[in-house]
């Protein structure tokens, strides 16, 4: 067994913590640490006081493609790109920051966060297996998360062509009847 | 607004766009360089200044940042949006994310 150095353990224990704190489940954790299992759900309840979530995570590759999902995940993409293509940070912590970065677009818009890290580190994920990529919109020239084997020459983004019932969830109607009634 | 206010109100902001960007950078340099959107050099040699030099800077008749809309598409959903004020600053941020990084040559 190799030896095991106190310092590095000690600042994964940190990035476990930070990672737990913004809503990482176990299976990312034991993928993204050296930490053993036992260690880390010890850890999950430290901080949460409950043990961590069981069953599989989400794998969905479709999910990235539906319109409120996929205008959150292409702000991510968009801020991700942009960290590794400027500054010098690479795996974790890029994904790391660039979920902060998004979560405070997020608090300053007013929307609610709908990737959570797990499912932006899959985006990720999805991006190295070449199962997702960015395709620019032909009319405002952004770039957004298509699948990789879809036609995207006269790709046109969900912002630009917002389809007709885009965003008009139940949850959205109850907060204008909520509005209205104040 | 006479021109000799103007100056010292170019300097003052100046001062203060050096100051809170040099912040910044000593926080988290990362994620200073997409908040300023520029690039890593010019990130280094903000962490480096010293105060004199910061105020040396400052100390001009030209403004030290810049408008980053430089795109009319940019800046009418940042003003104009009609309905959907998250939606359309969530555009606004996607595109200037893919925009290039202030660069020194």
């Amino acid at each position: 067994m190799r030896k095991k150095s106190v310092v590095s353990e000690a600042r994964e224990i940190q990035t476990a913590i930070e990672m737990i704190h913004l809503g990482a489940r176990l299976q990312l954790l034991e993928n993204e640490t050296n930490l053993s299992r036992e260690r880390l759900i010890k850890l999950y309840k430290e901080l949460k006081g409950v043990s961590p979530p069981k069953g599989m995570l989400p794998f969905s590759a479709d999910w990235f493609l539906t319109w409120q999902p996929n205008i959150h995940s292409s702000v991510f993409a968009d801020i991700y790109r942009y960290l590794i293509r400027h500054a010098d940070c690479r795996g974790t912590a890029a994904i790391v920051k660039s979920y902060k970065l998004y979560l405070e677009h997020c608090k300053v818009t007013g929307m609610e966060p709908v990737l959570s890290l797990t499912r932006a580190w899959t985006l990720v994920r999805f991006f190295e297996a070449r199962m997702l990529q960015t395709a620019s919109c032909t009319q405002c020239g952004g770039q957004f998360v298509v699948h990789s084997n879809d036609l995207h020459a006269r790709y046109v983004c969900g912002l630009c062509h917002v389809p007709s019932r885009a965003g008009k969830t139940n949850k959205a109607r109850a907060a204008a009847l909520a509005v209205a009634a104040a | 607004m006479k021109a000799n206010e103007l100056t010292t109100e170019i300097k003052e902001l100046n001062l203060t766009y050096l100051m809170l960007a040099q912040q910044m950078v000593a926080i988290d340099k990362d994620m200073a360089i997409f908040r300023l959107g520029i690039s890593k050099d010019i990130a280094d040699i903000l962490e480096v200044l010293t105060p004199g030099q910061i105020l040396k800077l400052a100390n001009s008749n030209m403004m030290l940042c810049r408008i980053r809309f430089d795109d009319n598409l940019i800046f009418g959903m940042l003003a104009n949006y009609t309905k959907d004020k998250a939606m359309a600053q969530s555009h606004a941020a996607i595109l200037m994310a893919g925009q290039p990084a202030e660069e020194i040559s």
